[in-house]
């Protein structure tokens, strides 16, 4: 499958960084960091179904959002035990996802997308008017169980599920279901025309893409300790998770991760400078100027980099 | 490696449009045809209805006997067809040797996961259609059209068919990769594959097989040898121009 030495060495080095970093930061940077990961969670499990096979889903938070809300409910209202409501809220998200999302995989383009978008804003409608006695109507839940306590163990938390997804998708994504997902973002056809069923591979980037999805969300309400539908069905929300894939670079692991950090990290020092909306047109900018110097994102640039050096020297 | 293809009485409608009327030919198993016609005479439509692309309005195919027209593409190609297309369809940031990769595939994801790839078989393919061991690395934006069909050729004889579809397999090709696509074409044949080309490349077509079809409108207008077929008055009429 590929794997050299030196991909595990960068992956203790970067596990090493993440778990040494306590010691040096402050808590504020700890709390800025707790939320990187949870973007990168959410990116990575966004590029798995769209980065990958093509299909951009504007939808991702209807996802997050099963996952979140199964697990707050079951929780608030059924006194379930967290280890108990987080597992069933994974497959609540993947077999929902699934029941809901399969129709659309067999459309292509930009109707993908907007279908995706249509049942992200028919999930906000929907947890206000059905129950809301179980959901929290508009106002959202509060006062829910957390998974920890204090930044540091939020972080620490939050670096482990980060690392295990991304590390778990990583080795994934390096099998040849890897290369087969890649194949069908550049060619459906050929990849039908290869003896490939599509739709069958489709259906399992959905589903891991889903799974990872309504774990984030279930552990990011648990950390969290509320849930507010207007914070999470929000077209912010989705741009915000998008933009880190391609900023980072779709199609890879460690793209999105360094999105993530790159675009939280960017709008968290712009506050104090900007502490309005006017941050994201800076943000904009920013991954404009990027998308024109290297589309393919800032892991290809580092990429291109290192290359570059190692030839000169 | 070999497979008898049999269509009857195939049909085709686009709405009012009739791309395939009542065709009807059979390739015998290891023998090369040629499905010849003017532009637009329905040649690669015939291509898409074999290979599940498009469903027949009415009509068989049948491979080795077995009805195939019910089945998926996929599962078309597992059962020993497959084609390449009139303008090559790489996957853009692959290699070639991932291209490969990609045609060697089962279709089962578990196998996909816990199988890892077969380097030598991809070099075998590659080198089987006149790739060098040097290449297996380029991507597809660095090859030539004549490389660019060879790697479709290769992907395609990665899923082990036993019938090759092959679409305007010389066009754009020059001189020297015409003679080199049809030096590997030759080959198979030796090895026993079954070939239906398509091909606007008369010329290049001729030493490559045993039979011609002829087609116009989507209606058999010939079959029988090449130059037969060339003879023969409907064929110079519709194809050629001539009477």
């Amino acid at each position: 499958m590929g794997l050299r030495w030196y991909h595990f060495a960068l992956w203790i080095a970067f596990i090493g960084v993440m778990f040494a970093l306590p010691e040096y930061v402050s808590k504020g940077t700890l709390r800025t960091l707790i939320f990187a990961n949870f973007l990168a969670v959410f990116a990575i499990s966004w590029d798995v179904l769209s980065g990958r096979t093509g299909y951009i889903s504007f939808g991702h938070p209807f996802l997050i959002g099963i996952g979140a809300y199964t697990s707050a409910i079951l929780t608030k209202r059924f006194d379930f035990p967290l280890e108990a409501s987080i597992p069933i809220a994974v497959l609540v998200t993947m077999v929902g996802g699934l029941v809901v999302l399969l129709p659309a995989l067999r459309i292509r383009g930009s109707y993908f997308a907007l279908v995706t978008l249509a049942y992200m804003e028919l999930m906000y409608q929907l947890v206000q008017v059905i129950r809301p006695d179980l959901t929290g109507g508009t106002r959202g839940m509060s006062g829910l169980p957390t998974l920890t306590r204090g930044a540091e163990n939020g972080f620490y938390m939050s670096t482990c599920l980060m690392l295990a997804v991304a590390l778990s998708t990583w080795l994934l994504m390096r099998t040849r279901l890897g290369t087969a997902l890649s194949a069908i973002g550049m060619n459906e056809d050929a990849v039908s025309g290869s003896g490939l069923s599509v739709t069958r591979l489709k259906m399992v980037a959905f589903l891991f893409s889903a799974m990872l999805a309504g774990l984030g969300g279930a552990m990011y309400v648990h950390y969290l300790g509320s849930i507010a539908p207007r914070a999470l069905f929000d077209i912010n929300f989705v741009f915000t998770i998008i933009v880190a894939a391609l900023i980072g670079g779709a199609g890879t692991t460690i793209g999105p991760i360094i999105g993530a950090f790159f675009l939280t990290f960017l709008l968290e020092y712009l506050r104090p400078w900007l502490p309005g909306a006017e941050r994201y047109l800076i943000y904009g900018g920013v991954a404009l100027v990027l998308y024109m110097i290297q589309p393919k994102g800032i892991f290809e640039l580092v990429r291109q980099s290192l290359s570059k050096l190692r030839r000169a020297t | 490696m070999s497979a008898k293809l049999e269509i009857r009485n195939l049909v085709k409608r686009f709405g009012g449009l009739v791309a395939t009327n009542d065709l009807t030919f059979t390739v015998e198993p290891g023998e090369s045809v040629g499905l010849i016609g003017p532009n637009g005479a329905g040649k690669t439509t015939v291509f898409s209805q074999i290979m599940g692309e498009h469903r027949q309005t009415a009509g068989t195919i049948a491979l080795d006997g077995r009805e195939i027209s019910k089945l998926s593409t996929p599962a078309r190609i597992r059962a020993g067809v497959s084609r390449t297309y009139q303008v090559p369809r790489p996957f853009a940031d692959m290699s070639v040797a991932e291209n490969i990769r990609v045609g060697l595939m089962p279709d089962s994801v578990w196998q996909m996961i816990s199988v890892g790839p077969d380097p030598a078989r991809e070099l075998e393919l590659a080198l089987a259609v006149g790739f060098s061991e040097d290449q297996l690395d380029r991507l597809p934006s660095e090859l030539s059209m004549g490389d660019l069909r060879k790697l479709e050729m290769a992907r395609t004889l990665a899923t082990a068919p036993r019938l090759m579809l092959l679409d305007e397999v010389f066009a754009g090709l020059t001189v020297g990769e015409i003679a080199m696509i049809s030096d590997v074409i030759q080959k198979m044949r030796g090895e026993g594959m079954t070939f239906l080309i398509v091909s606007h490349d008369l010329k290049a077509l001729e030493p490559l097989v045993d039979r011609v079809v002829a087609i116009n409108q989507g209606t058999l207008i010939a079959d029988g040898s090449y130059d037969a077929v060339m003879a023969d008055g409907a064929v110079r009429a519709s194809y050629l121009g001539t009477a």
